[in-house]
């Protein structure tokens, strides 16, 4: 699938899930993003910035500078109390939505 | 391992920056990644390149992104501090009932004051008058002071206004106008109206419609043309029921039909500082050509075409009345025009008072907030310890600044809400300060730019007030003042000093002006007028032209007056035609035969005509010569008496009596013999100046408006009630007049220098007792900052009386430094209310000496209190108090 195929929201989410285990720079988050995926899903590297920048804006991200492994100044995205909220609420929703999907799928019969 | 760089550094990059250095770690990572595949750092980068996309677009977007991100977080954690600091400021007012309420008091006054006081001056001079485009509207005068040295602005003569309104290049319209007083009979009780006369084009001059039917047009103006009156709201509602029937329809004027085209509307104002008229009819004549250019007769507004200047149309009209100078040198030689704006025509005289006013309430506002800063400054060194906490846990200064001025600003717009409040209902109270007659064309009301006057001032005050305290308290280091316990820096001491002398100075600067406003008005009380003020009563009577032909004006008030003569309860009754203290002069152009003409010779006298017993009866001096007698009758040699002023300027040293005065510019003017020579009296009031002036006796010079001066052996009641019947039994058409007396009259002539100096005393007494509770509050705070040294003198044997004398010395420091300055500022100002004293210097050492004096016995006493309790101190408990 490529990037502009996404399904609405699910950038965002997968980024929320990126950041839930500690802050992470924009790099390691595209990295991330690949792999995990098994690079089904592959993001054009710079179309991840925007959605971060989008998050940040929204509350749900906030920034932290530091000094990445590399010894280089890095902005980091972190999540907020309210991202935290929103990660959560948004994977019930989303598991609910893809157990539907797969059982309406995999039906054989009418 | 993660550091917060930026929130320590100094250094705050931009968003673009930011963006950039974002994007360039990205791409550094990514390159480094391709290296490690094996590719050699330039084709890495060229990859990591390709992979990221386009990064021109993108990194604008994120700029932009960015941008707003910041803006919007900035925004909500200023307005979450803000929130956090007003609850904090809320709390800490709350916490000190006493101070709060004390601030908001003395704000809520100062500002209500300001408010209400500047409410009147947008009403009466910033507001424009209430006509179309009324900027453009000038009352037109004419300039005799290079012609005889009259220093006041005429009106026009009649062939001078025709020729002006033909002949000009800069007006769109002039029209003229003059008084009218018309009987009005068969609607309820005979009346005499207030009216106007004005030429056919005065209300499409002003630009005014009427409610009902037409006004007044140019046609109306021709003597043939039938009489058309147009009629005012309020005359309309009582006499006529509001009837929409009435158009069409005569009522009777003087006796004669007049038939009424209009009415106009309840909110119409005629530009007039006299009393607004019921009704108006057009001259319907031509330009009384009677005395040529020699009679000043006409009152005159013009309109100004668009984009007109005043100095342009004074030009024009100059240049105009110098052709007419050249062609009529005798009357016009030196003849100018004198053009003065509309609205300052109407409001000029209120003007004067009213900035005196705003001074002097501004003054007190200064003080208020002098007194405020010196008080929250003291509450600032007994919070310091809490400051001090608070910036040691992080809290900047600036923080703290801002902090401190919320709370400020709080206490002012609470105190600035009720002052609005205050200031509204005040702005009516102080209605009188402007005169009725203005007051009716412009309306006293709170309008937007009030409001916003107000929240300006408020805003203004709180940074007046807070500004030093705040900066002064976020000021200490924290940990000085932390170990050192409260009794910090002595530095508030010199700033609170600095702050008590500023406030004694303004208001010593305010007493001292409002002592000259007081002498002013005593002196008024005590000027001698010339004549008496105190005798009986005075009405007004006309007698209409349409029952009484000039022939018979005489006989008929010869027979009035004899009625009231007979009458027990009036017994005396004299008549003059021009009344002491009502405007209303008449002047005429005048001539002393055989004497030479030379510059500075008057050209004209201010004449009146009086019955014999009218002198004696208010007891006007006579200097030299004889009253007038019954013998002095028409047919009898012309004869007529001077004032002092008038025979001064007329005759110089010599003894006018037996001399020659021709009246009037034609060649059969009347020529009248001297008789008699009265003391100078003020006729318009006690702060007005002199005139020359002429007494005609009545049945010589007959008038049929005059006023009847009466006797009132049995109280005014008595004389009211005989006037009445006797009027009613010599002719029941005519309207009886409202009874007053000339203590009436001078009290209203001077009941604004009354009010002013009230107004002005009000504000010195509230500075006053605002000083009083500054020093108060700066003596009671330095015993108590000094209190451990004063106990330790007592301990080592100071003598009481030595404690009083260091408390009570820096008092006097105070207020002499206080003192001192605020005579300064004094005489620095004292040349603004020159215009508002009457008969005193502004140099007056009563009131320079005075107003200081008073002020010291009062910082005096304010710090008695203190040093009463410095010496009854408790060495040992002073001591411990740490």
């Amino acid at each position: 699938m490529a990037g502009s195929d996404l399904f609405t929201g699910s950038l965002d989410l997968l980024i929320l899930k990126a950041v839930s285990w500690g802050p992470r720079h924009g790099y390691a988050i595209g990295q991330w993003l690949k792999q995990s995926t098994s690079e089904v899903i592959v993001v054009q590297e710079g179309a991840l910035y925007p959605a971060l920048h989008r998050l940040e804006r929204q509350g749900l991200l906030e920034e932290e500078w530091g000094v990445s492994e590399t010894g280089r100044k890095a902005k980091f995205y972190r999540l907020t109390p309210a991202g935290r909220r929103h990660l959560k609420s948004e994977l019930a929703r989303w598991s609910e939505f893809a157990r539907v999907m797969t059982l309406s799928l995999s039906t054989e019969r009418p | 391992m993660l550091r917060r760089i930026f929130h320590l550094g100094r250094y705050q990059p931009s968003a673009g920056e930011e963006v950039q250095l974002e994007l360039e770690h990205h791409l550094e990572q990514s390159t480094r990644d391709f290296e490690r595949q094996g590719l050699s750092p330039d084709e890495a980068r060229r990859a990591a390149l390709a992979a990221f996309g386009d990064r021109s677009t993108i990194e604008a977007q994120l700029r932009g992104l960015r941008e707003t991100t910041v803006r919007e977080r900035l925004t909500r954690e200023w307005w979450a501090e803000f929130r956090q600091d007003l609850r904090v400021a809320w709390r800490g007012l709350w916490r000190t009932p006493g101070f709060t309420l004390v601030a908001l008091l003395t704000l809520a006054l100062g500002i209500g004051a300001n408010s209400a006081i500047f409410g009147v001056v947008r009403s009466v001079l910033l507001r424009p008058l209430p006509y179309p485009e009324s900027g453009q509207l000038v009352q037109l005068w004419t300039d005799y002071r290079a012609q005889n040295g009259r220093t006041e602005p005429e009106w026009l003569t009649p062939p001078d206004f025709a020729d002006w309104r033909e002949r000009n290049r800069t007006f769109e319209a002039m029209a003229a106008y003059g008084g009218w007083g018309p009987d009005l009979t068969g609607a309820g009780d005979p009346v005499t109206l207030n009216g106007l006369a004005v030429s056919g084009d005065w209300f499409r001059m002003l630009g005014v419609e009427p409610a009902l039917g037409r006004s007044l047009l140019p046609s109306d103006d021709d003597a043939g043309s039938e009489r058309a009156v147009v009629l005012s709201d309020g005359l309309w509602r009582q006499r006529f029921g509001a009837d929409p029937a009435i158009l069409g329809r005569a009522i009777q004027l003087n006796g004669e039909p007049w038939t009424v085209v209009g009415v106009m509307p309840r909110s119409f104002r005629a530009p007039l500082a006299a009393s607004q008229p019921e009704a108006y009819r057009t001259f319907r004549r031509p330009a009384d050509s009677r005395c040529g250019r020699g009679c000043i007769t006409l009152r005159a507004i013009g309109r100004l075409k668009p984009g007109v200047s005043l100095p342009q149309a004074q030009a024009d009209l100059a240049a105009l009345s110098r052709d007419i100078a050249e062609r009529f040198p005798e009357t016009n030689k030196g003849v100018a025009p004198w053009l003065v704006p509309l609205q300052q025509q109407l409001t000029g005289p209120t003007r004067e008072p009213l900035l005196a006013l705003s001074g002097a309430i501004g003054l007190v506002l200064l003080i208020a907030c002098a007194n405020l800063a010196s008080l929250l400054l003291v509450r600032g060194e007994s919070r310091a310890r809490e400051l001090a906490v608070r910036s040691a846990l992080g809290a900047g200064r600036g923080r703290l600044v801002r902090q401190l001025l919320v709370e400020s600003l709080l206490l002012a717009s609470l105190g600035g809400a009720l002052g609005l409040g205050l200031g509204m209902a005040a702005t009516r109270a102080l209605a009188s300060i402007v005169p009725e007659s203005v007051r009716a064309i412009q309306e006293l009301r709170t309008d937007g730019t009030v409001l916003l006057f107000t929240a300006g001032i408020t805003l203004a005050a709180a940074l007046l007030f807070g500004v030093l305290p705040a900066l002064r308290s976020a000021g200490g280091s924290p940990m000085v003042t932390i170990r050192g316990g409260s009794r910090g820096g002595r530095g508030a001491g010199r700033l609170l000093d600095l702050l008590v002398v500023g406030e004694l100075a303004l208001a010593v600067t305010l007493l001292t002006g409002a002592g000259l406003l007081l002498r002013s008005f005593v002196q008024m009380q005590r000027v001698d007028l010339g004549y008496r003020t105190d005798r009986g009563a005075m009405v007004q009577l006309a007698l209409p032209r349409a029952r009484y032909p000039d022939s018979t004006v005489t006989v008929a008030m010869d027979g009035l007056l004899a009625t009231l003569r007979a009458n027990p309860s009036i017994r005396t009754a004299e008549v003059s035609d021009v009344p002491p203290m009502i405007p209303g002069d008449q002047d005429v152009s005048a001539l002393a035969v055989g004497e030479p003409v030379t510059p500075g010779t008057p050209g004209s006298v201010w004449y009146r005509s009086v019955t014999p017993g009218y002198r004696a009866f208010l007891g006007y001096r006579l200097v030299s010569g004889r009253d007038f007698t019954p013998a002095d009758r028409a047919g009898a040699p012309s004869v007529g008496v001077v004032n002092e002023e008038a025979a001064r300027r007329f005759w110089g040293n010599h003894d006018p009596v037996g001399r020659v005065l021709r009246l009037g510019s034609d060649s059969d003017a009347p020529a009248i013999t001297i008789v008699g020579v009265v003391g100078t009296a003020r006729h318009d009031g006690p702060n007005q100046h002199y005139k020359a002036e002429l007494y005609l006796p009545i049945a010589q010079a007959a008038s049929r408006g005059v006023t009847i001066f009466l006797d009132t052996p049995a109280g005014r009641a008595a004389a009211v009630t005989a006037f009445r019947a006797a009027l009613k039994e010599f002719d029941p058409l005519l309207p009886a007049g409202e009874m007053t007396s000339l203590a009436d009259q001078l009290r209203e002539s001077t009941a604004p220098a009354r009010l002013n100096a009230v107004l002005i005393g009000g504000f010195a007494a509230v500075a006053l007792l605002l000083a009083m509770v500054g020093v108060y509050g700066v003596m009671a705070y330095a015993v108590a900052q000094r209190e451990r040294e004063i106990g330790v003198r007592l301990a080592l044997g100071a003598s009481p009386a030595g404690i009083r004398r260091l408390v009570l010395g820096r008092g006097g420091r105070l207020a002499l430094a206080g003192t001192a300055s605020g005579l300064v500022l004094a005489l620095a100002l004292a040349h603004t209310v020159r215009s508002l004293l009457f008969g005193v210097s502004v140099y007056d050492w009563q009131a320079l000496v005075g107003g200081p004096l008073l002020l010291a016995g009062i910082t005096l006493l304010a710090s008695w209190i203190p040093a009463r309790r410095a010496v009854r101190l408790d060495p040992l408990v002073a001591i411990r108090a740490e």
